[in-house]
């Protein structure tokens, strides 16, 4: 098209007018391409982190040997639950757990005080203790659904139902991202195996597939089709991009239609992610302390190469990354039990999360960069019967911790029963975190919506508070 | 006080008079929002009748049980009841107990008691409103009209002061129509055909050819699949394969057979209730078993069912009606004239439906099938007996031995065997077994009547004659067992299952009991019988229901525009979007009603000057209608993502043309499958099966093919009326460098080289394989400057060549 203000207008208009009609397809691509420049560019308020780094912990790990310390437990240790606790509730594998009143279980982790506050935290996290003042434990997290798929798409989109927008879809679709060469929203994984309910845990659901978290392998190339293929010279791929461009601006002269425009900048930038993401894994530039904070594991495909490349992710501007690393799904069946099984995995976790703190902080970018750490549920104080020891899947309380974007430090919140069944103090629901962190990203829950099937939806659906006790 | 001397206590009084003591607390506190036009809950407190017809939750009154009416737990605040009134004058303890007193006497009802009656209501809104054709009105230019269509738009137009663009070029509209009606582009030569006949029906007689071409049941069956939430596994985390492919078997079937459109919906909906009802009828009932299937550990089963007959009801209201009705499975509808109890009552048709596979096959094939399965499972079982290697076994073979047959046995087995067995150490034990092993299953080397081997000699005869047999007949009965595949289908239960409100739309939380019905708001039920999912189709399809025309017509229009006459398409309530035409919405509604032609609906709108404009911008306009809601042009839309991957096939050679049968595995990017939590089974299909359409390719709901996802195609997870068309750079990064079209490439590439011998005819055949028409000047240039490039090979010179025009962006749009 010729005419650069009418282009302009048009979109402009499009981008006002239609919930999802042709023209706002073509600016969904925009988004990602120029930046904030052509987002929705919401700014309800001052935003106070300009990233956030989700460390899924998928599986639902045991707060009860992590973060909830509960000596009242030990007197209780193999004796059955009083029956007012579990009356009317709902678990997972019901039918087995029905048989007999379940017994609690007493963590058998010793747990150690930190920092000024002295928060305690078990052996199984050393490194974590060491970051106690810089992060905020809260104990009273609560979720609505006890199966491992849908409560990890419940976490991501505050519905269990798959195909709603994820939390990183929403908040790229609502302030865009600040990387003009990489995707605003990236997921990692690490672990045996990846997440229960895939790719719906990233979808975009009914907002423009544009804002659909994009998984980085760890092996091979980072993003599907990225390298030019084999056979193909470099020279050969730029001679064909130049005259698909040229070809383009032909028939956009001949149309006038601006989708043409949109193409080309897409052309562009794809030709830009070739070298921006090759570079974003390449880690041979860091120093050894840095590598050494995060530990031996960072120099092979792993959850600490995957805190490193999240730390890079943010550098460049990346809006919203997600690692999950499986798994943490103690039952105590197998290897999956409360003894070796949780060991492995919090070892594997423990220093990366820990030098991830440590590292944004160094570098100045911890005050904008909010972490959060944990899975789509815990785990019930009572025993199982299995094998070895383990717990059963537990919605009404558990961990997470954040750091970082606008947390504040050292403030832990959330009290539980003496045997960490419920909230007493401060429950902090999902649709609560899910409004806290748009608000710590200049973004009111109330008024980030798309109108979907006739009504507008909301990633906290009809609920969330913002947590003002959590913030700095 | 204890209960018994309650009542003993409350009957030695005189019952209280309805009207006089009970009705005037009731209109104080509670009728405001519980009266026959607000109803809230379900409920109305206005008469005693209400009180005993209750709302959402049931009955409010329990005659002669105070205790256990939800008025009085609601009045009193009983624990986990609402408490009543929330704002306004709560009752007196000595008004609550006047109330009890009532309920415990019998909670009779006054004599005569009138009970205002709730007007039917009414909306004034347009899509509620009969459908009524309207006349065709006149237009100043009647010469650009070529039939009704055309004169609506027009009209539209002209009272803007505005002109419809010229018609596009016939290689254009040639493409266009190819696409929107087959799903592929046109081929050279006929192209060559349409362009050289210059007869006034030309254009008409390439509508028809095109529309009776075998791919329409695929590119139309697409679209339907789409909303039909159509995917080959079954979904959530574990996401298990599924066989479901005759469904869309018979949607190719049925749409190129052309059935009406009432026809077709309805065996898709009622398919087993309809009269006669056929295996393929019954097939048809697949559309409602598109749903997920959760098959995660530890799960109540109960809220997946229900899960997916929420999911049956959403679909429904949404495909046919264009209603979201969805919103009422919590509460009422906020906007629409929609309640919860009408949600449940809707819900009560799907709720009875049992989810059997169905053969298909002949029943005297089935019946072979049966016998010889029985037959099998024979031989296995004689098999497993012979097979197990058992010490004892072992024992036998050693005694059997001839000192002849010893010597064969090499060494050190040979001296092992030589050792009584108690003398002998464990790893000698182990190597005798091992020896053994290798004996047995050297049945395979000797099975061709070897008998004379040296390996048969020392094995054990009898057993390996048995082996063979047995072997011989599990391959016989294999061989001879009858290929019958099987469906999901939907299917009407013995007794059916009894459907509550489930309040706050929590299965949990049962409340009242509701039969099927249809909204107030519309006209009843027609026929007789039973309220089900056949009386209920059937009413959708009643001339008077006043959705179902409007609804699909114009969701054929956006098909053909790339957006609606309605642009909300599936909402077509009081928050959805007004029709730009309306009367034309009307027109093409009641045009469709006479006989639910689908492709004569087509026909119909393809023939129009309105569809055969340019899809050109006009600048002129872009002020004044931005988004050419008035359709003084036709609009360029990006092709489906299965529409692109056929593109390229066709383009380059590649394309098997065949019509149905199970789904594909075309080759995708390593890695996929690194996020999953089951990897997936994607054994890459190879021979034709590598090179089918897109409508083909196997769809794994949890992790769909990515060339799929990256545009846009639904997830299968909800019904999708109308798709994304996003724009992105994951997109550019597929066609540059996806081995499938990369493979497109290398074969166009080499298409051109043997099909044309000059640079210009090349030039000149890519361009026709790949935009259906002639370059430009300009364009000419730069196809030129790549071929000539006398550094690299003509071959290469091609493939880039190729490349380029596969990375067009007018490649994957449809003008």
């Amino acid at each position: 098209m010729n005419d650069p203000t009418l282009l302009r207008q048009t979109r402009r208009h499009f981008f006002q007018e239609c919930g999802i009609g042709l023209g706002s397809m073509a600016l969904a691509g925009l988004f990602n391409q120029q930046a904030r420049a052509n987002s929705l560019n919401i700014a309800h308020h001052i935003a106070k982190a300009k990233s956030v780094i989700f460390l899924f912990m998928a599986g639902g790990p045991s707060q009860l040997d992590l973060l909830d310390e509960k000596p009242e437990l030990v007197r209780w240790d193999g004796k059955p639950i009083p029956q007012e606790f579990i009356k009317g509730k709902r678990f997972a594998f019901m039918d087995t757990f029905a048989k007999e009143t379940p017994k609690l279980l007493a963590s058998r982790r010793k747990f150690t005080r930190y920092g000024k506050s002295g928060v305690a935290i078990s052996e199984l996290l050393p490194h974590l203790g060491t970051v106690a003042d810089d992060i905020s434990i809260v104990r009273t997290v609560a979720t609505n659904v006890f199966n491992h798929a849908p409560a990890k798409v419940f976490m991501n989109t505050g519905s269990p139902q798959f195909g709603r927008p994820s939390m990183g879809s929403w908040l790229t679709y609502g302030i865009g991202s600040e990387s003009n060469n990489l995707p605003g929203f990236v997921v990692l994984q690490s672990g045996p195996r990846g997440p229960r309910g895939g790719a719906a845990c990233w979808s975009s659901g009914f907002l423009p597939s544009a804002f659909q978290g994009v998984p980085f392998r760890s092996g091979g190339e980072p993003i599907l089709n990225l390298s030019t293929p084999k056979g193909i010279e470099p020279f050969s791929q730029e001679k064909v991009l130049n005259a698909v461009k040229e070809l383009n601006q032909v028939r956009l002269a001949d149309t006038g239609d601006p989708e043409i425009a949109t193409r080309i900048h897409s052309y562009e930038m794809a030709y830009r992610m070739q070298s921006s993401a090759p570079e974003l894994i390449d880690i041979s530039r860091e120093d050894s302390r840095t590598l050494n904070l995060y530990g031996a594991d960072v120099r092979k495909p792993s959850f600490a190469r995957n805190c490193l490349l999240a730390r890079r992710l943010v550098e460049r501007g990346v809006r919203f990354v997600q690692l999950y690393h499986a798994d943490w799904d103690h039952h105590g069946g197998g290897d999956a039990n409360l003894e070796k099984g949780i060991e492995k995995v919090a070892h594997e976790v423990d220093q990366p999360s820990a030098a991830l703190v440590r590292d944004l902080k160094n570098r100045g970018l911890l005050d904008q960069t909010l972490v959060i750490w944990g899975g789509e549920f815990g785990r019930t104080p009572m025993s199982e019967v299995r094998e070895t020891t383990g717990r059963n899947h537990h919605i009404d309380s558990f961990s997470m911790w954040m750091a970082g974007g606008g947390i504040k430090a050292g403030g832990h919140m959330g009290k539980t029963d003496e045997f960490g069944f419920s909230p007493v103090e401060d429950r902090l629901h999902v649709h609560d975190l899910h409004a806290t962190l748009l608000h710590l990203l200049g973004i009111d829950h109330l008024k980030l919506t798309f109108k979907f099937q006739g009504r507008n939806f909301r990633l906290t659906d009809v609920h969330g508070n913002v947590v003002s006790k959590l913030l700095a | 006080m204890n209960s018994t001397f309650t009542i003993v206590f409350l009957l030695a009084g005189a019952a209280p008079d309805f009207d006089k003591e009970v009705k005037p607390l009731l209109a104080r506190s509670c009728v405001m929002c519980h009266n026959a036009e607000t109803k809230r809950a379900g409920l109305r407190l206005d008469s005693a009748r209400g009180l005993l017809n209750g709302g959402n939750s049931g009955p409010a009154v329990v005659p002669n049980k105070p205790e256990e009416s939800l008025l009085v737990q609601a009045l009193t605040g009983k624990e986990g009841v609402t408490p009543m009134p929330p704002k306004g004058t709560k009752l007196t303890s000595a008004e609550i107990e006047l109330i009890k007193k009532w309920i415990a006497s019998g909670a009779n009802l006054p004599p005569k008691e009138t009970i205002a009656v709730g007007e039917k209501p009414l909306s004034k809104h347009w899509a509620f409103q009969p459908i009524q054709r309207p006349i065709v009105p006149l237009v100043k230019n009647p010469g650009w009209c070529q039939n009704p269509i055309d004169r609506f738009v027009l009209a539209a137009l002209e009272k803007e002061k505005m002109a419809p663009s010229e018609l596009a070029g016939k290689s254009i509209l040639l493409r266009r129509m190819s696409f929107d009606i087959l799903g592929l582009p046109p081929m050279p030569d006929e192209r060559l055909t349409f362009e050289k006949d210059s007869s006034p029906l030309a254009y008409e007689k390439m509508v028809d050819r095109i529309l009776d071409a075998p791919q329409f049941g695929e590119r139309w069956g697409r679209w339907w699949l789409d909303q039909a939430r159509y995917a080959d596994s079954n979904g959530y985390s574990i996401d298990g394969p599924r066989s479901i492919w005759k469904y869309r078997d018979w949607v190719i079937g049925a749409l190129n057979e052309n059935i009406p459109f009432d026809r077709f919906s309805t065996l898709q909906l009622a398919g087993d209730l309809v009269a006669n009802a056929t295996p393929s009828d019954r097939v048809a009932t697949g559309f409602h078993r598109n749903t997920s299937i959760n098959q995660e550990g530890g799960i109540d089963k109960e809220q997946f069912r229900v899960e997916s007959v929420v999911d049956r009801v959403n679909t429904t209201g949404s495909v046919w009606l264009g209603l979201t009705i969805g919103c009422c499975q919590c509460h009422d509808h906020k906007f629409d004239p929609l309640s919860q109890r009408e949600y449940y009552q809707f819900f009560a048709f799907f709720n009875t439906v049992n989810e059997p596979n169905l053969e298909i096959g002949a029943p005297a094939e089935i019946k072979v099938r049966d016998q010889l399965k029985k037959e099998l499972k024979g031989l296995e079982t004689k098999q497993k007996n012979i097979d197990p290697l058992i010490p004892a076994r072992i024992t036998t073979w050693e005694g059997k031995l001839q000192a002849d047959q010893r010597a064969l046995i090499p060494e050190p087995v040979q001296t092992y065997v030589g050792i009584a067995p108690n003398g002998r150490t464990m790893d000698q034990e182990h190597a005798i077994e091992h020896y053994f092993r290798g004996l047995d299953l050297s049945r395979h080397v000797v099975s061709a009547g070897l008998a004379q081997n040296r390996w048969a000699a020392l094995a054990d005869l009898w057993l390996l004659r048995q082996r063979m047999e047995l072997e011989v007949a599990v391959f016989d009965r294999k061989a001879r067992m009858p290929d019958i595949s099987s469906t999901m289908v939907v299917e009407e239960m013995a007794k059916p299952r009894a459907t509550h409100i489930h309040l706050s739309g929590e299965f949990t939380r049962k409340g009242a009991l509701v039969e099927p019905a249809v909204p107030e708001i519309f006209p009843p039920l027609q026929g007789k019988g039973k309220p089900n999912r056949l009386l209920f189709s059937q009413w959708m399809f009643h001339p008077s229901n006043p959705l179902t025309a409007r609804v699909i017509v114009n969701r054929v229009w956006q098909s053909l525009f790339g957006i609606g006459l309605v642009e909300t398409d599936n909402d077509f309530g009081t928050q959805g979007a007004l029709p730009t035409h309306p009367e034309l919405l009307n027109w093409l509604a009641a045009e469709f009603q006479k006989d639910w032609d689908l492709k004569a609906l087509i026909r119909l709108i393809m023939n129009s000057s309105t569809y055969r404009q340019s899809s050109n911008a006009r600048p002129e306009y872009s002020q004044k209608d931005p988004r050419n809601r008035l359709l003084y042009r036709q609009n360029r839309i990006r092709l489906e993502a299965e529409v692109i991957r056929d593109a390229g096939l066709a383009a380059s050679g590649l394309l098997t043309q065949s019509l149905g049968g199970p789904s594909v595995f075309p080759p995708q990017p390593a890695g996929v499958y690194a996020f999953t939590q089951v990897p997936k089974d994607w054994k890459t299909s190879v021979g034709a099966n590598r090179y089918r359409r897109g409508f083909y390719t196997y769809f794994w709901r949890s992790f769909p093919h990515p060339g799929l996802v990256v545009f846009d195609a639904p997830d299968a997870v909800a019904t999708c009326t109308r798709r994304n068309r996003s724009n992105t750079p994951l997109q550019a990064l597929t066609l540059l460098n996806d081995e499938a079209h990369v493979e497109f490439a290398r074969y166009l590439g080499s298409r051109l080289e043997q099909e044309a011998n000059s640079p210009s005819a090349r030039i000149q055949l890519a361009f026709d394989l790949c935009l259906g028409r002639a370059p430009n000047p300009r364009e000419w240039e730069i196809m030129n400057k790549l071929l000539q490039d006398s550094s690299s090979k003509d071959s290469t010179n091609l493939f880039q060549l190729a490349r380029v025009l596969l990375n067009l962006d007018e490649f994957i749009t449809r003008e």
